[in-house]
């Protein structure tokens, strides 16, 4: 069964499109990142989903329903991002007691071992937080809500690099005992990439890639050689990208379904065949140019 | 439990490689059943689909095999099947490898074969 | 996979709860503010006096008028505050929708003008004890009152109370839906009162306080302010239904 299903989905601010003709579903039970540059169009995917923004135009169903405004897609999600907000007058230990009793499926127990392990002081408030800090107390609340839908939108922000592998362990972990749809986003998909089943990459407000982790590693292959070989081999690809690193060499990507007797050539040619992992490929997939930043700086 | 994060090899195929080792070393017996993908999940720190694949892909070769309900087990040929299994695929790519540098480095074949002769006799040697 | 199939009004609850809980500062206010108005009044509201022969007299006109007045303010600016965006938001990191976060807020703006319109009465004692020990009087005439005028009093206390909450409420909602009506609003307002003012002989603000104020049948002002602010309160509702949350 799909949790989310977007189809054409369109979100507009005056005469700028945050999201265009996005198409995507995302099934049941699996943890999927959301990954896409700055401005891709990712909170505001998400927001959507949420039930926090309307879309312009298109279709989005959550658990099958309109997510604005609905009752039934609040209580059975959890949205997790660094804008939350609390009130300021409860303690955090307050406001965990709070929130447990708004979500059906809360784990007080966990919630509470948690608080203690990051060493929060109950009488705290919010607000007094440090970003970091801020972050993984929300984290508490997002993973201890068991909702069946839960998205966290950058949630390890702010985080030192103890805790954020703290906290994906405990995703993981709270993942493995009580399985749930989660949509992570992340810039940092080097961290991510282990936790997830799925990728779902956005470029400009619209899809462009939706695949299983490991397709996504074996995606493409990198060439580095001689200019001249790189470029006679690569002729008739399509090229994912193309950068000069240095005298008369060039490192090319190319989607990774070549011939063997391609592959041979190459070797000839003395290229030298290497993995791209998956967060290049998604920079270079997202990248304006195919030249990406050296582009820039390259003169004439 | 680390796996090699640059390691060219996909994830699943290490854990899948590394369940063959616990497999070859005795540490899983034949008709023992194996960890299961959550447990995998959680050893290696990665999501449980990855470590279903890394089950999946022994499977396949019949190393492990389903008892309906209760998960994978290790098949009696288990053993066998993995050494022919490295024997064709793990040597040959090595050789090729090996053979490849030893044409770039310009190393004459009766010079291959000596060096991979003594280095066999050496490590037989060291473990009896 | 199992979804949690939750009751409006249950969420209603519970939003209200956390709402009395949190906005607990908007009490302290309240006291505070009442102590300021039992200062203010101390000076009377009205006084009078005058001689004859060998005796001369004064008297003053202590009332609790000044704190229920300052109460109707407080009630206005509260309204307004609990529509501002941070505190809106925080009904959006838990289980909600547009609707039940409004009707959990005018539960609570109802709350809140109980409270307030009970301590008024409550307030106004000690002030005329207070009233009594500091001042110098030599009579003092309290009005006696039965126990349903006593009642009557009350709830017309809480009654404006809340009208003025459901005021600011509609209020702090269209500012939040655009900027533009903390300007729109006020110049409306006051030039409405100007141009009625104009000729001489203004109508406008007189009819407004008549409707209310001259209202003798005590069931009939309860119909009219119940009135009045369900029409504030229910234009909020649907205004806010269609508003965005954390944009």
């Amino acid at each position: 069964m799909n949790v989310v299903v977007c189809h054409d989905l369109t979100k507009q601010y005056g005469r700028s499109k945050a999201l265009q003709n996005m198409n995507c579903t995302i099934a049941e039970n699996k943890i999927t990142g959301l990954i896409g540059r700055n401005g891709a169009g990712k909170t505001t995917l998400l927001k959507i989903i949420a039930g926090y923004l309307h879309h312009s135009s298109g279709d989005i169903q959550v658990f099958s329903e309109n997510p604005f405004n609905n009752l039934k897609v609040s209580a059975n999600t959890v949205f997790i991002d660094n804008e939350m907000s609390f009130s300021q007058g409860l303690t955090l230990k307050e406001l965990l007691e709070t929130a447990g009793s708004f979500y059906p499926n809360w784990n007080h127990d966990l919630a509470l071992k948690l608080f203690d392990y990051f060493s929060f002081n109950p009488k705290q408030y919010h607000g007094n937080l440090s970003k970091g800090m801020k972050s993984t107390f929300n984290m508490i609340v997002g993973l201890a809500a068991r909702c069946p839908l839960t998205i966290m939108d950058e949630p390890t922000s702010g985080m030192d690099s103890a805790t954020r592998k703290d906290f994906y362990r405990a995703l993981l972990k709270e993942y493995i005992a009580y399985p749930r749809t989660i949509i992570l986003s992340s810039h940092l998909l080097d961290e991510v990439e282990d936790l997830l089943e799925e990728v779902l990459l956005i470029k400009s407000g619209e899809k462009c890639l939706h695949l299983p982790i490991d397709q996504l590693k074996e995606y493409a292959i990198g060439v580095r050689g001689k200019t001249v070989g790189v470029a006679s081999w690569t002729e008739k690809m399509e090229l994912i990208s193309m950068q000069e690193i240095g005298a008369n060499m060039s490192y090319a990507v190319i989607r990774n379904d070549r011939s063997i007797k391609e592959l041979e050539d190459a070797r000839q040619l003395e290229l030298e065949i290497t993995p791209v992992s998956a967060e290049d490929i998604c920079s270079y997939l997202t990248s304006k140019t195919k030249g990406g930043i050296d582009h820039v700086f390259s003169r004439g | 439990m680390l796996l090699n994060a640059d390691s060219m090899k996909p994830i699943y195929v290490q854990i899948s490689e590394w369940l063959e080792n616990e497999i070859l070393n005795e540490s899983i017996s034949a008709d023992e059943k194996i960890y299961s993908q959550y447990q995998l999940a959680e050893m290696f720190n990665v999501n449980p689909a990855t470590a279903g694949k890394g089950i999946n892909l022994l499977a396949d070769d019949n190393v492990l095999y389903k008892k309906r309900g209760l998960g994978m087990f290790v098949a009696a040929d288990a053993r066998k099947i993995i050494l022919g299994k490295r024997k064709s695929s793990k040597l040959h790519s090595l050789v090729t490898e090996l053979a490849q540098e030893a044409v770039q480095l310009q190393v004459e074949e009766e010079e291959l074969v000596t060096m991979i002769r003594d280095m066999h006799q050496r490590i037989k040697e060291e473990q009896s | 996979m199992y979804l949690a199939e939750v009751k409006a009004w249950d969420i209603v609850r519970k939003q209200y709860r956390y709402k009395l809980k949190s906005y607990f500062s908007v009490f302290t206010s309240l006291i505070v503010i009442q102590l300021l108005a039992i200062l203010f009044s101390f000076n009377g509201t009205g006084m009078g006096g005058g001689t004859s022969n060998s005796i001369s007299y004064e008297f003053y006109y202590y009332t609790s008028d000044i704190i229920l007045v300052f109460m109707m303010i407080w009630a206005f600016i509260t309204a307004i505050i609990i529509t501002t965006r941070a505190y809106r938001y925080d009904d959006f990191s838990f289980v909600t929708n547009r609707t039940i976060s409004q009707v959990s807020n005018i539960l609570f703006l109802l709350s809140a003008s109980i409270f307030a319109g009970i301590t008024v009465y409550l307030s106004t004692h000690l002030f005329q004890i207070l009233a009594f020990y500091f001042k110098d009087n030599y009579s003092i005439i309290v009005d006696s009152l039965s126990f349903t005028e006593f009642l009557m009093g009350m709830i017309t206390s809480i009654l404006y109370i809340f009208l003025f909450a459901s005021a600011g409420y509609l209020f702090g909602i269209l500012v939040q839906l655009h900027k533009g009506f903390l300007l729109i609003i006020p110049t409306i307002l006051f030039g409405g009162l100007i141009l009625d003012g104009i000729g001489g002989n203004p109508t406008l603000f007189v009819n407004v306080t008549n409707f209310f104020g001259e209202e003798t049948s005590f069931i009939l002002f309860i119909c009219k302010v119940a009135i009045v602010s369900s029409i504030l309160l229910l234009a909020s509702l649907g205004i806010s239904n269609r508003m965005e949350v954390r944009k």
